[in-house]
């Protein structure tokens, strides 16, 4: 657990502000600002008051003093609720160098949750899925939570294929709130199936993001001979040629990776490409500074 | 080309190593996972032969890297010329003794000191020497190979006896002044006989190496020699059975058991023959007697006939001179009558017939010219007629010799006729100590030569002095002393004859030297010597010395000298006869010499016997000698005198210079070939 929480990291991570892109219903009062004012105990101004005002709210002891009538408002603050989904199939499991990408995953998962509840006091859950959905801990502000879910990323280890499709059903019926929805896989699969699956959350109010992680040798493979690779969801082997990874291969991954960052966006969703050679805390970091800016 | 360390390619079996590598592992293929193949196609190389070929190239290289890394620990070398480097001074010594005239022992040592010479490189310093009885150097360190070859094929077999003793001296004092290293190159026959007697004399400095080249057959051929020879220069009478013969010694080198015809040859003429039984390896003497000669000077030879496998010291020269007996001049005082007899007894006694002694008294001198005697002797004489003095100083000036014995006279006279000084002191032991024995003798002096004095001093030691004068030594040499260190014999050079003064009397009253046998001996030598006719015929040995004329003469005085070589030739010239005081004999044959006091002389030069002995220094003593240069290596050679004058160069630092470039060009294409690609963004 303790890799989880290395103090770098999260350290990196807390220097930001987490600015939700939307308020959503919550009353806790948190860092995420609401622009509604509500009950809280923070102080925001007084109003003079107006026929129809809630007399619950008229400040009698200022009252008393001017023989004014005024009200007195309080910055209201929300809860949010995140969410993440971690893709545990195998292909996760390649590396050309530490760290894997499925431990790569699980550093920007537990990064993400102990800024939430650490931080924010959101809850937080937590699906892994491959084809299907494996584990699941539904988000919640419980003491111990930051816990059960580092342990159910120590349990995530990959197997089997990946699949959106089915799960989704389940998530859906998880998201009872409106939250943040984090994905985070390596959507080896059609962007607009990826889009199709996931866009149903964002119908739902929920801010969806999907953190795509690919390896160094993933975008730029080099290959010296010709080789033969294997996948390791399918075990399907092919040869292949130094010269097509140097040239239509880049093509290809450069074009899948642009048509899901175009896709997901012109649904209302948030993308960011992770190689797992960047530091983790400089890809957050570029991720909730493109998130501020489009606030 | 060779290897110092061929058991090393040994290592070759790693060259399996990148062979195993490049064709047998690179057919392997380890699958490579990669996490979804929805980007891949399937692909066929497309350049396998380039993909190969490069391949191939890193093959190469590293099998290349083997084997030079094992061809350097081989350590290959090749053979160059020894002197290459130019840092070096070839130094060739050729030997042209005697012995070299055997077979082709000189052609072949010349030929091969000619090709080393031609192997040399065109800038390194080489010298020629010679190796004969004199060590002659016949160029300065030079590099030029025409100048050098025709030193070489200047130098001519000899007559003398080479000594590596002597080699060994020239090379350390050369050592000391050439300021580089040395590499000596003898051509020799590698005679046993030229080895001295102390090895210490052969060591060498240790910037000299040497290489021995050997031009003799390693098991000596027979060879048959007049080894000495006993044979009267001078005869006055061939019917004299003492004297009148000639006593040869025949020795036979490597030789078994034979019988050998032995001739004597006089004037060209054989005049007498023996059959004499030669044991193997050994020696055997031939008598020829009597000696039937012309008067004058006679050309003899000893031969043994047959021949051998050394043909040119199968004779042994020498001269007979005859002559009537010579009449010798006794000056003695009216009071001494002892003396004459003593010393006629004696002279009679010893030289058979070859002086007659004239004796006469003081005052009978007056009109007597003392150069129609062979010498002069003056017994006790103090008192001589001023004329006859004056005219023994002129015959002592022109050669003439005067034998002095000073008596019981010099108490009261002290001065000594043509003895440049006077008596300081006289010495009556009789009175002190009753007698004094003779006490130093220089036997190297002719009158008192002998090659081998016994426990007796010679025959000197129990003859007792009674009264002798003391007498100034300065310029004189002191023959004899007596046993409290006085002067008993000295010899003086005045003008061109010699004056000996013995400083006691010839009688019996101060000495009783005439009573012993050695007395008959010194008046045999001392009449020799002072005659001088001993020197004027005989024989001696290649590379003595023949004084020509006294140290002190003048040329302007006296006339020039004439020497005639074996060959008709005079090797003097003009201005050289005229100042010349000795002349080295240095070929085998008849020397006719004319004396600057006029007298003529001729002598037979024969090679030292040594030279006969053709037996060769075995190969332990030469790789000894090699040893005792500076390179151990040397030592280790089998066969030093095969080496033929190369030496290994090793080519380590060649091999592994080649090893560490084509090291780079691996690491250059694997680096190329195998190395990360990073891709241009």
């Amino acid at each position: 657990m303790q890799r989880f929480l290395d103090p770098a990291v999260l350290a990196g991570i807390s220097s930001l502000d987490l600015v939700a892109k939307t308020v959503v219903d919550g009353f806790v009062a948190g860092l995420h600002r609401s622009p509604d004012f509500g009950f809280s105990q923070e102080f925001a101004e007084y109003r003079a008051y107006t026929p129809g005002d809630d007399l619950r709210h008229v400040d009698w002891n200022l009252f008393a003093r001017t023989e004014r009538c005024y009200l007195k408002r309080y910055r209201g603050e929300t809860n949010s609720q995140l969410t993440i989904l971690l893709d545990a199939s195998n292909s996760m499991e390649y590396t050309s160098g530490p760290p894997k990408k499925m431990d790569y995953a699980r550093f920007v998962a537990a990064s993400l949750f102990y800024l939430a509840i650490h931080n924010q006091r959101d809850a937080a859950g937590l699906i892994v899925f491959d084809e299907k959905v494996r584990d699941i801990l539904r988000p919640s502000t419980r003491p111990g939570q930051l816990g059960r879910l580092f342990a159910a990323l120590e349990r995530a280890e990959p197997h089997s294929r990946t699949d959106l499709a089915k799960p989704l059903h389940h998530f859906q019926e998880l998201l009872h709130r409106r939250g943040i929805a984090i994905v985070i896989s390596d959507f080896y699969e059609d962007p607009r199936s990826i889009v199709r699956a996931v866009e149903p959350l964002r119908y739902r109010g929920n801010e969806v993001i999907l953190f795509h992680v690919l390896d160094p040798q993933e975008i730029r493979p080099v290959l010296s001979s010709s080789a033969i690779l294997v996948d390791l969801e399918t075990d399907q082997k092919i040869e292949v040629v130094p010269e097509y990874t140097k040239t239509a291969y880049r093509v290809k991954i450069d074009a899948h990776v642009e048509s899901l960052s175009s896709q997901t966006r012109a649904a209302g969703m948030d993308y960011q490409l992770l190689v797992t050679d960047q530091p983790l805390d400089a890809a957050l970091r570029q991720y909730l500074a493109l998130r501020q800016e489009r606030n | 080309m060779g290897f110092l360390a061929p058991w090393f390619f040994g290592g070759i079996a790693l060259l399996s190593v990148p062979v195993f590598v490049h064709l047998l592992r690179r057919h392997v293929a380890i699958p490579r996972p990669v996490s979804s193949l929805m980007f891949f196609e399937r692909g066929i190389q497309s350049s396998t032969r380039h993909h190969r070929l490069k391949h191939l190239v890193l093959l190469a290289l590293r099998c290349a890297l083997v084997l030079l890394v094992v061809l350097a620990f081989a350590n290959p070398f090749v053979r160059r010329v020894a002197a290459d480097t130019n840092g070096r001074l070839l130094l060739i010594v050729l030997d042209n003794s005697f012995s070299m005239r055997a077979g082709m022992r000189f052609a072949d040592a010349r030929q091969q000191a000619i090709a080393k010479l031609a192997a040399k490189q065109p800038s390194q310093k080489a010298q020629v020497i010679s190796l004969g009885g004199q060590l002659q150097i016949l160029t300065q360190p030079i590099s030029d190979a025409a100048q050098l070859r025709s030193a070489i094929e200047r130098i001519q077999p000899g007559d003398g006896h080479a000594g590596y003793g002597e080699l060994g001296r020239a090379l350390r004092a050369l050592a000391e002044n050439v300021r580089m290293p040395i590499d000596v190159h003898l051509y020799s026959d590698m005679q046993r006989s030229a080895m001295p007697t102390n090895f210490a004399d052969l060591v060498l400095p240790a910037n000299v190496t040497l290489d021995l080249h050997s031009v003799a057959n390693k098991i000596a051929a027979g060879n048959w020699t007049i080894e000495s020879l006993d044979a009267p220069a001078e005869l006055s009478d061939p019917k004299d059975p003492h004297r009148s013969r000639v006593r040869a010694v025949v020795a036979g080198f490597s030789t078994t058991a034979a019988s050998r015809t032995v001739s004597l040859v006089v004037n060209g003429k054989t005049i007498a023959t023996r059959k004499v039984e030669v044991p193997a390896d050994g020696r055997a003497t031939v008598e020829f007697a009597p000696l039937d000669v012309n008067y004058g000077f006679n050309r003899c030879e000893v031969r043994v006939e047959g021949g051998d496998a050394f043909s040119a010291d199968d004779a042994a020269l020498f001269t007979v001179r005859r002559s009537d007996p010579q009449r010798v001049l006794f000056v003695h005082s009216s009071r001494d009558t002892r003396s004459p007899v003593y010393f006629g007894s004696a002279l009679t006694a010893a030289s058979r017939s070859s002086f007659i002694l004239q004796s006469v008294s003081e005052e009978e001198t007056t009109n007597l010219d003392p150069s129609r005697f062979a010498f002069v002797v003056l017994s006790d004489s103090a008192a001589l007629p001023s004329i006859f003095e004056h005219t023994l100083a002129q015959y002592v000036a022109r050669g003439g010799s005067i034998f002095i014995a000073i008596g019981t006279s010099a108490a009261r006279r002290s001065r000594i006729p043509v003895w440049d000084g006077s008596v300081a002191d006289t010495r009556d032991y009789a009175r002190l100590a009753g007698a004094v024995n003779v006490g130093e003798v220089d036997f190297t002096h002719p009158a008192l030569i002998d090659a081998q004095p016994g426990r007796d001093n010679g025959g000197w030691a129990e003859a007792k002095v009674f009264y002798a004068a003391v007498v100034d030594p300065r310029g004189a040499r002191i023959a004899a002393r007596l046993t409290d260190g006085t002067p008993l014999l000295l010899d003086k050079q005045v003008g061109q004859g010699h004056v000996l003064l013995f400083t006691t009397g010839l009688e019996n009253l101060t000495n009783d030297v005439p009573l012993h046998p050695v007395f008959v001996a010194f008046a045999d030598r001392l009449a020799r010597y002072l005659s001088g006719s001993e020197r004027l015929s005989g024989s001696r040995l290649v590379d003595s010395f023949v004084q020509l004329r006294a140290p002190a003469d003048s040329a302007s005085e006296h006339g020039s000298v004439e020497v005639i070589d074996p060959d008709g030739r005079r090797p003097l010239s003009l201005s050289e006869a005229k100042t010349a005081q000795v002349q080295r004999l240095d070929r085998a044959g008849f020397y006719q010499i004319r004396l600057a006091n006029g007298r003529a002389m001729l002598i037979g030069v024969n090679p030292d016997r040594l030279e006969s002995n053709l037996q060769p220094i075995p190969d332990d003593v030469q790789r000894l000698w090699i040893g005792s240069a500076s390179t151990g290596d040397s030592l280790a050679q089998p066969a030093p005198a095969h080496k033929e004058g190369y030496r290994p160069v090793s080519l380590w630092w060649y091999v592994m210079l080649l090893a560490f470039i084509t090291a780079l060009a691996e690491i250059f294409f694997a680096s190329r070939y195998m190395s990360t690609q990073r891709e241009e963004i």
